[in-house]
């Protein structure tokens, strides 16, 4: 319990969120739009737990907003040319692959800072997408949307998906060899590299898994709508790494658990509904979510030293 | 850096930096003069930098934050907010511009104070601190103009800094050359200045050699805040609107006139003169890109195409510029390496 303080302290502001929520404006949790508000945030979820593997190995990646769009428009592309859905959920992984790989060959291989490699490669990306989609919006075909089956079905997929994901993720963090040397690599590279790790392959392997995972976010975005419009990642990045700084991921790496992610990610999704179920006027929201971080990194800053005085 | 002596002086000119950022601005004005209609007629030379001067005041001052090993960005994010209530105050509360200008400049330093506290005294992250400023500082601004209020109308007096000319050059262009003579002063004339390097160099050394690294270091981002103000007003004067969104993406173009003119990205080496050309080539390529009529690349209007090209080059120029950087160095080294192996096994040098 005390190990966890940090996860489960954010998980009590979101508890009492909810619960003042409850008294306020119980009709916040109607199941069906409730529901959809849930499967609405998995894609955010599931892009937050790659930049969460990102910095735990004390790395950044702030192009992941650029290659979620640059997957959604990909997928939506090869579907809407008629092939399988299945195609086109290969095509958006080996972009977000392809993407992810160069992010870690500048990074890990070059030895060039991820933020402003990731900078680059973020406006890279978006102004390629915009030179070469000019902002139309994609229709797409029938039988994509909730992958073909009822909403009812398609939105079990997308929550079971992406929660299949983060109890894979956790574990082969807790107890893989892998997921150790990230943490590794996270805490001391150099130690990490004495210890017989390879910190530049770990790191080329976060990211080219951030990618997949950017692309899998996609898709399951992809899936809920008619449509796909190719600036439906911009501000993910951001999002993404709020949700994992405020669910305790540390941003020195070497130290979270992606179940923190979990509160962290609801507890930001909510301020813009909250906003509104309190009759608060919701242009406050980016406000409030820029304090929140900060205060989680102060949070994380006073815990560190008095760490360090105790120890 | 200081090259190996016993090269011939041409070689280490040119493996300089700034000749070769010289030759690429070179390059890319004999390109666009070819190609685009009157590049170098007086009218457009001065239309480029009355609209590049405000990435020019940004990359100056993220100069000495960067030196330090730090990174500033909010400073977009901090212009939107100084632009708000610069329009706020002269629209809403009928303060004078100039008087609302020096608001703007205050309230840009003092959010830099805040970065500062965050950065230095409770010895965060800078990356994560101006992550959540930029977010913080963006959210005030569109708090205050209920998301899309836009203030607009201002004096013709205040205007004629965005618009007119003064001694044949734009108006804001004086207070750049103003702003770049303070700036190289402070980071090359000072002590401060020269510690900023020692700390982005090795922070705990700087210490030991008794440094004030909070102080010293904290003053960067109170100046880059105040500069960022200064070029929100600059901006509102040459847009005649001041609203939430201005200046969104700007950070980024500093950062990469920055990196472009060879200041290293980890700290502890850097000039101004570098970061001027970085800037003289990525106003050259935004504007040089907009005059390329439409026929000759694409069959589209070139409007709607130019600044997501340039947008799309210039984040390839900094990704080129970074790994040409360290490739650059990796090279010296194993040359230096080679050279030094050769004059130990050859006791007697041969130069």
């Amino acid at each position: 319990m005390k190990k966890y303080s940090r996860e489960w302290s954010v998980a009590a502001a979101f508890g009492l969120l909810m619960l003042s929520l409850l008294i306020v404006a119980p009709h916040f949790f109607q199941w069906q739009p409730l529901l959809s508000r849930v499967t609405s945030q998995m894609p955010a979820m599931v892009v937050a737990l790659g930049v969460a593997l990102v910095i735990i190995s004390r790395q950044i990646d702030i192009s992941i907003g650029a290659q979620f769009s640059m997957c959604a428009v990909i997928a939506g592309l090869v579907a809407a040319s008629g092939l399988p859905l299945g195609v086109a959920i290969v095509a958006a992984i080996a972009a977000g692959a392809l993407m992810g790989a160069l992010n870690g060959l500048l990074v890990a291989y070059l030895g060039l800072p991820s933020i402003v490699v990731t900078l680059a490669t973020m406006v890279t990306w978006q102004e390629a997408l915009r030179l070469w989609q000019q902002g139309r919006l994609l229709n797409l075909p029938e039988g994509i949307q909730w992958f073909g089956q009822s909403q009812a079905q398609g939105q079990a997929i997308v929550i079971g998906a992406t929660a299949l994901l983060l109890i894979l993720l956790a574990w082969v963090m807790k107890n893989i060899a892998a997921g150790r040397a990230i943490y590794a690599v996270g805490s001391d590279a150099e130690a990490a590299r004495l210890a017989g790790i390879n910190p530049q392959r770990t790191t080329f392997g976060v990211f080219v898994s951030m990618g997949v995972l950017a692309a899998l976010a996609a898709v399951m975005n992809l899936v809920q709508s008619p449509q796909i419009q190719p600036s439906c990642g911009d501000g993910m990045e951001l999002k993404a790494i709020a949700a994992a700084v405020v669910g305790g991921i540390a941003i020195r790496g070497g130290r979270g658990t992606l179940w923190g992610v979990l509160p962290g990610l609801f507890l930001l999704a909510n301020v813009n509904p909250a906003l509104t179920h309190f009759h608060q006027p919701p242009y406050w929201e980016k406000a409030i979510q820029g304090l929140v971080i900060i205060l989680a990194v102060v949070a994380d800053g006073w815990n560190q030293k008095k760490q360090s005085n105790n120890g | 850096m200081s090259q190996p002596t016993n090269q011939p002086k041409w070689t280490a000119l040119l493996a300089k930096h700034e000749t070769v950022l010289l030759a690429v601005i070179l390059v890319e004005i004999l390109l666009f003069q070819n190609l685009g209609r009157n590049f170098l007629a007086g009218s457009n030379v001065s239309n480029i930098f009355r609209h590049s001067v405000e990435i020019g005041l940004l990359a100056l001052v993220m100069t000495p934050v960067i030196l330090t090993g730090g990174i500033d960005l909010s400073l977009g994010s901090m212009m939107g907010l100084c632009a708000v209530v610069f329009g706020l105050l002269v629209k809403q509360y009928d303060v004078s511009p100039w008087l609302a200008a020096v608001a703007a400049i205050s309230l840009g330093a003092f959010g830099g104070m805040g970065n500062a506290f965050l950065i230095t005294r409770m010895n965060l992250p800078p990356l994560i601190v101006t992550l959540g400023t930029f977010s913080l500082f963006r959210g005030l601004a569109e708090a205050l103009t209920k998301g899309s209020e836009a203030y607009s109308g201002f004096p013709q007096g205040f205007l004629n800094l965005g618009n007119a000319n003064v001694l044949g050059l734009p108006a804001q262009l004086w207070v750049f050359f103003l702003v770049t003579l303070l700036v190289w002063l402070l980071v090359h004339r000072t002590v401060w200045g020269r510690s900023l390097q020692a700390i982005g160099f090795a922070p705990q050394g700087a210490r030991y050699a008794g440094i004030s690294v909070e102080r010293n270091t904290g003053m960067a981002y109170i100046l880059a805040g105040a500069i960022a103000g200064l070029a929100a007003v600059i901006l509102v004067a040459r847009l005649g609107e001041a609203r939430a969104n201005v200046g969104i993406g700007y950070e980024l173009l500093a950062i990469t006139a920055v990196v472009l003119g060879g200041t290293s990205i980890f700290g502890g080496s850097g000039s101004i003169s570098g970061t001027l050309l970085g800037f003289v080539a990525i106003a050259i390529l935004n504007n040089g890109l907009s005059r390329i009529t439409a026929h000759q690349i694409f069959d589209q209007p070139v409007s709607s195409v130019s600044r997501e090209l340039s947008g799309m080059l210039t984040g390839m120029l900094l990704l080129l510029a970074l790994a040409a950087g360290v490739l650059l160095k990796s090279l010296a080294t194993r040359r230096a390496r080679r050279q030094s192996l050769v004059t130990t096994t050859n006791p007697t040098p041969s130069t």
